[in-house]
């Protein structure tokens, strides 16, 4: 990667000199576009005369405007802040240097959230963490106009590859968090519901700190789960009953709270949430449980837990930076958020009612199926590409694919799918193709994970079978293909009623059904065809 | 040394003539990476001395 970076002091120590190249020292007569991406990192100079300083620095707040209207709009352009690493005021109320700063700062700050490509990054993240002294080493800067103390340079290198993780958003996705002694303070099952440490003075104080913080964390986008050995029931109750209780089920995408080892409970989350071990974290603040994980499953990262309460909020920093900080929350990250979370507050219904109908009716599950149009295409071909466990015959295809088969008159639908807790969105899609007059051929059906375990797939293709019928059509043919995630619909098709033809190699099965009769649909659900 | 100045190899007769990448700048990195690794303080007349191996070595045993 080809890297031009804007400076005003001697900076390649710091940034490197692999694939850099740097400008001269404040200069921006020269703005190449044949790169991949550009740095500013300006530093604020070394002048007793603050009046002087201070327009110096005004003066670069039009450099980079000059700068931005040269470079390749393209191309990511990194704003790093200017940081005085040398106060220097001779009054108490001269404050025109901190303030040029601070415009300089805004300016650049305004600018990453307009103009596309433009990312701002704190440099004083960094210098926050050391002395003023530590900061400077004057001899080096006089003989070289390194302003940052040599010394620091392998603690900046490190410092700035995190942020360019940030930069590409690069995190871990979920944190599991056992239960006694790291949720909370004691252990729930000597303890008791009202005897835990939450709430209150110290310690319980610093657990409700700590919960409050997770809370942001998945406020976030981050997934938080459970993986405790305790009796689910009790944990149940302290969620319910505490009233000091920060986080509750609802917070929780994911529950492990049995007595199996915990290396088989991390391997079943990271199934169920469909996310790998390597982008989980786990907390545990028993060492044999951290030593367990770390042998037998070394992709997720486990750090050390601190021994006091009261050190708690410092670790959770470190947590955030060394494994959660993005650069941004997209609206995708905080809407899986929600729908996690809509998916937990479905889970705690369900187990209030005794039957699965009686469930469903409550879910007020609306399902509205699309036929094809400009607006869901791209939604329609990235489900294609992208769904693994339920997809029939996994046939993938472009945008440009799926338009080509409308022109030939294929009849492809999508359905959109919500309830009382939220909407799913377009979550299932069904290409057919007709073979004659009489005869249709199901191409492709997926439905993603998320909205399973309802009933909604049969739904779907029955509604969809009905208008067939509508159309004419009299005869259906269907295949499923297997591969090494979708087995959960191999026997689909039989359960839809469907006559098994002929099988394939591979185990691929050949369907047959005749659409003469109307289709019965559980009135559960209120279908809607567009 | 090999780190700081990204090659293979240095030989005892490397010098800042003979070695494209003992540029000024990086001259600088190998002494703040000599003062930490020896924990001593050089001082810029020092510094300036040190254009070959050999001074650089002479350089640190009159120091220790």
């Amino acid at each position: 990667m080809k890297t031009f970076v804007f400076r005003n002091h001697t900076i390649e120590p710091l940034l490197g000199y692999d694939g850099m190249t740097y400008s001269g020292y404040d200069d921006i007569s020269v703005v190449p576009r044949e790169v991949d991406r550009y740095i500013w990192f300006y530093q604020v100079p070394v002048n007793a005369d603050s009046a002087q300083l201070a327009e110096e620095i005004d003066s670069y707040r039009d450099k980079l405007d000059l700068v931005l209207a040269a470079a390749d709009e393209h191309k990511p352009f990194i704003i790093l802040s200017l940081v005085n690493l040398f106060p220097l005021t001779m009054t108490g109320n001269d404050t025109a240097l901190s303030e040029a700063i601070s415009a300089f700062n805004s300016h650049a700050a305004r600018l990453s959230r307009e103009r596309a490509g433009v990312k701002w990054v704190d440099f004083s993240a960094f210098t926050s963490r050391y002395e003023a002294d530590v900061l400077i080493n004057w001899k080096y800067y006089f003989m070289s106009q390194t302003l940052i103390n040599p010394k620091l340079v392998h603690d900046f290198q490190h410092w700035w590859q995190r942020i360019e993780q940030e930069l590409l958003y690069n995190r871990k996705k979920c944190l599991v968090l056992d239960l006694d002694n790291t949720l909370w303070g004691g252990v729930l099952g000597e303890d008791g519901i009202d005897g835990i440490q939450i709430g209150g003075d110290y310690p319980g104080k610093a657990y409700t700190y700590w919960q409050r913080a997770l809370l942001q964390l998945s406020r976030n986008g981050v997934i938080l789960a459970v993986c405790s050995k305790n009796n689910e029931a009790d944990v149940q109750q302290a969620w319910e009953k505490n009233p000091a209780m920060v986080l509750k089920r609802e917070h929780f995408s994911a529950l492990r709270i049995n007595w199996q080892d915990k290396a088989t409970s991390m391997q079943e989350l990271a199934e169920e949430l469909n996310i790998g071990l390597d982008s989980m974290v786990f907390l545990d603040d028993n060492p044999s449980e951290r030593e367990l994980i770390k042998q037998m499953l070394p992709e997720v990262v486990v750090p050390d837990f601190p021994e006091k309460p009261y050190q708690l909020m410092p670790f959770f920093k470190s947590l955030v930076e060394s494994y959660f900080r993005i650069y941004a929350v997209t609206s995708e990250d905080r809407a899986k958020t929600e729908q996690y979370q809509a998916n937990a507050r479905r889970n705690a219904e369900q187990a209030r009612f005794t039957t699965m109908e009686s469930y469903l009716y409550s879910l007020d599950i609306q399902m509205d199926v699309i036929p094809a149009d400009e607006h869901n295409l791209p939604r329609i071909a990235q489900m294609t590409q992208k769904t693994n466990q339920f997809n029939l015959t996994t046939r993938r295809y472009a945008e440009d694919e799926v338009r080509r088969l409308l022109d030939k008159g294929w009849q492809i639908y999508c359905l959109n799918v919500s309830d009382r807790f939220g909407d799913s969105g377009i979550t299932a899609t069904i290409f057919i193709e007709p073979i004659d007059d009489k005869t249709a051929s199901i191409d492709t059906l997926l439905l993603s994970c998320r909205i399973l375990g309802k009933g909604i797939e049969e739904a779907f293709a029955k509604t969809v079978f009905n208008l067939l019928r509508l159309d004419g059509y009299r005869q259906l043919q269907a295949a499923y293909l297997p591969t090494a995630r979708n087995g959960q619909t191999a026997d689909f098709y039989d359960r839809m009623g469907m006559t098994l033809a002929r099988t394939g190699g591979d185990g691929a099965k050949y369907y047959e059904m005749s659409l003469n009769d109307v289709f019965e649909i559980n009135n559960c659900y209120n279908i809607r065809v567009l | 040394m090999r780190m700081t100045f990204g090659v293979d190899e240095v030989t005892t007769d490397a010098s800042q003539k003979n070695c494209e990448q003992w540029d000024s700048l990086r001259h600088l990195t190998l002494a703040s990476e000599l003062e930490e690794a020896f924990d001593l303080e050089l001082e810029p007349e020092e510094i300036a001395e040190m254009t070959d191996f050999a001074r650089v070595v002479a350089m640190l045993k009159s120091k220790l």
